[in-house]
């Protein structure tokens, strides 16, 4: 029942806002319409679009860091945080899919996820069930009784106010302390090397700049080929996702640094004196040459396919594998994890396509997928 | 699963279709269209059968009973009712075609199923190999033109052109037809995926619904193009509760609107049908 009332409060909350949005600024579907092109022409050459942000990161300070699957990554990232104890995250589907949290605390690190719907999955124990609001399947009550039993010092019948109140007041000292800040990142720019994050938490600026070390872990897909084309993608995720205009939109480039003395480049400076991409491919390259799956790579995240389809609403979240749920994430599924399975339940209504910013058409990415997957029933 | 596709392609081998039938059932509605002709009406046996998939899709999870419910199961049919209403919707169609000038023909018993199921369930071979057959056999009849009745049958067909070649012009009798009739009624309209989201015929049956002077309740919500949801059907083969579950849904949204619902699919019906507390109507019993 929790999922029930939960979904129809966010379609109600969230769809009409979209359309809003998109009526009001209507240069965002000029913006998607050239991110779609852009992006295409990335995922046609992304081997060269990887080498070209690599030497980008490198130039601006940073250092970048190419992975193939979830081990190495988080062997990577293991190596980047050292001794380092305290971790603060940034909502990252990718680092989710690595299983980087996790790994980080089997590993002995003290790791708080910092994006409130993320936190809330944290301390439930439980997985995402929505690519943007990963904690969409918990009703305002159920969220209250959480943060009460987790955190204490809630009063009974609290606002969704207070909730919000009681986790920033226990993740300040987090925020403060933590020595390193891993998020992921929203777009990637290949000329010059920097990442964008779309925010309205703040919480992503405090991981990004209070640590004297920052990580950006993101799949290539991420690529983009300029720094104008990294932030229409920030402004058309945060319009499909209904909040726009963002409340924050946060460019990294490279560590922090200062020009204020003979305007000579000086890093560090007051934020983060290392800056690490950590660019993952995990089944991303293969997809990208493969005409079938190349489309799914265009998803930029925004989440709204999963309001306008049918099964999404009905399984608790629980359709695909986390993070990747919904029409997205049965594409994603099989790119990542290799898993065909939940493509089979798609029942093609189409809403998806339609209101897809990148107009991938989904049904049709998992009619292959689909089968693929009763191709290899039958084989076994 | 492995289940429902043997199901399927055992009924498609026996008895032309994917589901056991008796192919009286499927062309009993008409003796006076020609059998022979470049236009051909092309029912697929969808509205017919369609009534009776509910009762094999209870069966479908149990793999091992199948065998046994395929012989039993051509002897199940639609009630007189179930097949009153089929067949009224067909022949409403057929004359409407005709009071256009269009007199098609109708290959009866020999009539094949379009692959419909096959594509939706992602069996692109077998859909491959269907289409193949379908194409020759249109071929062999000097078909030039079919026109479709539901939904599936006109994406299956409309699809074969990326599996097979295929030359033979597919329309949909949406795009012939005129009303025959005034009605000034109100309805809220539960639409197609296919039509509404694929095939751009969402228009249609809105615009012969207004020439019929229906008021059409429609909701941004409910019954928009892009927020509007399925019925549920096509997953039934595949999950039936999640089907129910999504049909149970479906209904609760559309009784907010009206207790009297417009549909534009044989499946949506049946689907929607035992969910839906007001009455049922399919669009070309309402307005041909």
């Amino acid at each position: 029942m929790s999922w029930e009332i939960a979904i129809n409060r966010t379609i109600n909350n969230n769809v009409p806002r979209v359309y809003s949005v998109l009526e009001k600024y209507p240069y965002i579907l000029e913006l998607a319409e050239q991110l779609r092109k852009a992006k295409l022409e990335v995922l046609k050459d992304l081997e060269n679009y990887v080498e070209e942000t690599v030497e980008s990161v490198k130039r601006i300070g940073g250092v970048p860091h190419v992975v193939g699957n979830a081990d190495e990554a988080k062997e990577e990232i293991r190596k980047i945080v050292g001794s380092r104890n305290r971790i603060v995250l940034g909502k990252s589907m990718v680092a989710y899919e690595l299983g980087l949290r996790d790994y980080l605390s089997q590993i002995g690190k003290e790791v708080w996820e910092t994006d409130l719907g993320e936190f809330l999955i944290q301390i439930a124990k439980e997985h995402p069930s929505h690519i943007i609001a990963p904690a969409i399947h918990m009703s305002k009550e159920r969220a209250e009784d959480l943060v009460r039993k987790i955190l204490g010092n809630l009063p009974e019948g609290a606002t969704h106010e207070q909730i919000v109140m009681r986790v920033r007041e226990f993740l300040r000292d987090k925020f403060i302390n933590a020595e390193v800040g891993i998020t992921g990142a929203n777009a990637i720019a290949a000329d010059t090397g920097s990442i964008i994050l779309v925010e309205n938490e703040g919480n992503i600026r405090f991981s990004t700049v209070s640590p004297s070390v920052h990580i950006s872990v993101a799949g290539f897909e991420k690529i983009v080929p300029t720094l104008h084309h990294a932030m229409m993608e920030a402004m058309v995720q945060a319009a499909y996702a209904g909040l726009y205009p963002p409340t924050y939109v946060n460019l990294t480039s490279g560590p922090s640094s200062t020009g204020d003395i003979e305007m000579k480049r000086v890093s560090p400076a007051h934020g983060p004196r290392e800056f690490h991409l950590v660019l993952v491919d995990n089944g991303r390259l293969r997809a990208s040459k493969d005409s079938d799956l190349q489309e799914a790579l265009l998803c930029i995240r925004c989440g709204r396919c999963h309001l306008h389809c049918p099964v999404y609403r009905v399984m608790d979240g629980s359709w695909g594998v986390p993070p990747y749920s919904g029409p997205m994430g049965a594409m994603w599924s099989y790119i990542v994890y290799n898993d065909a399975k939940p493509s089979t339940l798609c029942a093609h209504s189409g809403g998806c396509k339609e209101v897809c910013p990148m107009k991938i058409n989904i049904p049709r990415v998992l009619e292959k997928i689909k089968y693929r997957y009763y191709r290899e029933q039958r084989k076994s | 699963m492995e289940s429902v596709i043997s199901l399927v392609k055992e009924s498609l081998r026996k008895y032309g279709m994917p589901f056991p039938v008796d192919k009286k059932v499927c062309s009993g509605w008409t003796n006076d269209l020609p059998r022979k002709g470049e236009t051909v009406l092309f029912t697929s046996c969808m509205y017919q059968i369609e009534p009776v998939v509910p009762t094999l899709n209870r069966f479908s999870s149990m793999a091992g009973v199948l065998k046994g419910v395929i012989p039993l199961a051509k002897y199940l049919k639609p009630s007189k009712e179930e097949q009153a209403r089929a067949y009224k919707i067909l022949n409403n169609i057929a004359n409407a075609l005709r009071r256009q000038g269009i007199t098609p023909a109708y290959l009866y018993e020999d009539e094949p199923y379009s692959g419909a199921l096959l594509l939706e369930m992602g069996l692109l071979d077998d859909f491959r190999n269907h289409a193949m057959m379908v194409a020759t056999f249109l071929k062999e009849r000097g078909v030039k033109r079919v026109i479709t009745v539901d939904p599936h049958t006109h994406n299956a067909l409309s699809r074969y052109r990326e599996f097979v070649d295929f030359d033979v012009e597919v329309l949909n009798y949406l795009e012939l037809v005129e009303i025959n009739r005034k009605v000034n009624e109100e309805f809220t309209i539960h639409d197609s995926c296919l039509y509404s989201r694929f095939l751009n015929l969402r228009g249609k049956y809105r615009d012969l619904l207004k020439s019929a002077g229906v008021n059409l309740v429609e909701d941004f919500l409910v019954t928009g193009k892009e927020t509007s949801t399925c019925c549920g059907g096509p997953l039934a083969g595949v999950d039936r509760e999640l089907s129910e579950k999504i049909a149970k849904r479906r209904a609760e949204e559309l009784e907010k609107l009206s207790n009297k619902l417009l549909v534009a699919c044989p499946i949506c019906y049946v689907t929607l049908s035992p969910h839906f507390k007001g009455s049922i109507k399919d669009v070309a019993e309402v307005v041909l």
